[in-house]
């Protein structure tokens, strides 16, 4: 009998537990508590990822000694080209403002950027915390980008001083990309495990590995012309109607450190 | 029980913080362990199955995590609720099916 009132307490009290939450979930509550916890411990948070940023390049600095040299050379190769390459679109660029002055289109105006800091990565993964919130005006659906123009995520989430980022490697971001120089349309989707793949790709077209993909206008949810990522497979099945490409995003998450939030483009 | 809670409280924050922040850099293809769970699971394992601590232990751990992560579905308590049937599914497997002798003497 003493048993079996004990575990009826325990039943109980669960239940009560789920109502409660289930309650509270209701209202703002939970929202407060979540930004107190996170103003108390950003702080430890930030220098703890130095620390393990600065311990995790001591390590793969010994690991990797041997195929440093090898990368070293295959970068070196890599500037030549591009410096090569910025010579003519300099080129290119000032022809460019001329013709624009002829026919006298001012330039896109800029983004109106908002910079903030990483905070953290969510334990649930593809999710990050940065630095500011409602205060500073940020609010859900602003994308975000990092200092190379590489598109990340958008605001999933606001509190009063801090807001979750939705990165485009979520299972739940889906969104509208472009290959970049041919126009080929896809859907860009997120696979969890900072994992993307390009899908909805006409068959006929012929992709390569290493193609660059950006955002285009069309869903209206980014910018266009910010860097998604690179080709790094492409699938192509006779059963399907179209093809699919693997992607391998353009940003990585150990390198992260200041971001921009687009108040408005 | 009131400092062994309290153990937990401090003990659980430090590792939240630390697989947060520290272990993100160090995360082997993007795999960083969730520390509070294993420790729930740990402190399950080897809690008599009477006892209900393990169970408080599960409630502190999944409060955390659900702080200090996106929650599922907008719903707060998601972790909560895993970790508190995690804690009972344990008490239920270690108590129907499982019989240490030398353990029962202590």
């Amino acid at each position: 009998m003493l048993k079996f009132s004990s575990k009826l307490k325990v039943g109980i009290i669960i239940i009560f537990l789920i109502v409660l939450l289930l309650v509270l979930n209701l209202t703002n509550f939970f929202k407060e508590i979540k930004n107190f916890f996170y103003l108390i411990s950003s702080p430890f948070q930030k220098t703890l990822l130095t620390v393990g940023e600065s311990t995790s390049d001591f390590l793969s600095g010994i690991l990797e000694i041997s195929t440093f040299k090898q990368q070293i050379n295959n970068l070196y190769l890599k500037n030549q080209e591009l410096t090569g390459e910025i010579v003519a679109l300099k080129e290119l660029k000032k022809e460019n403002e001329a013709l624009r002055e002829a026919l006298k289109i001012g330039l896109e105006k800029d983004f109106q950027l908002e910079a903030v800091n990483l905070v953290s990565k969510d334990i649930s993964q593809d999710v990050i915390l940065i630095d500011k919130g409602e205060n500073d005006g940020i609010s859900k659906g602003m994308p975000v980008i990092t200092p190379q123009k590489v598109l990340l995520g958008t605001i999933s989430e606001v509190y009063k001083n801090f807001s979750n980022v939705t990165l485009i490697t979520n299972e739940k971001s889906s969104f509208d990309a472009k290959i970049v120089d041919k126009e080929i349309y896809g859907v860009a989707k997120g696979k969890g495990d900072l994992k993307l793949s390009l899908e909805f790709l006409p068959k006929d077209k012929t992709i390569s590995s290493g193609d660059l993909i950006e955002t285009s206008a069309l869903g209206g949810v980014y910018p266009k012309g910010l860097l998604v990522g690179e080709i790094k497979e492409v699938k192509k099945s006779d059963v399907e109607p179209f093809q699919t490409a693997e992607i391998s995003s353009a940003f990585s998450l150990k390198k992260l450190d200041i971001l921009f939030v687009i108040k408005s483009f | 029980m009131l400092k062994k809670i309290i153990f937990f409280i401090f003990l659980f924050y430090i590792l939240i913080l630390l697989q947060t922040s520290f272990l993100i850099p160090l995360s082997i293809s993007g795999i960083v362990p969730n520390l509070v769970l294993i420790v729930v699971i740990l402190v399950n394992l080897f809690n008599r199955t009477s006892e209900i601590s393990g169970l408080i232990v599960a409630l502190i751990g999944g409060l955390y995590l659900d702080i200090f992560s996106m929650s599922f579905f907008g719903f707060f308590g998601f972790y909560t609720l895993i970790s508190l049937i995690i804690s009972l599914f344990l008490k239920f497997i270690l108590k129907n099916y499982v019989k240490i002798p030398s353990l029962e003497k202590f």
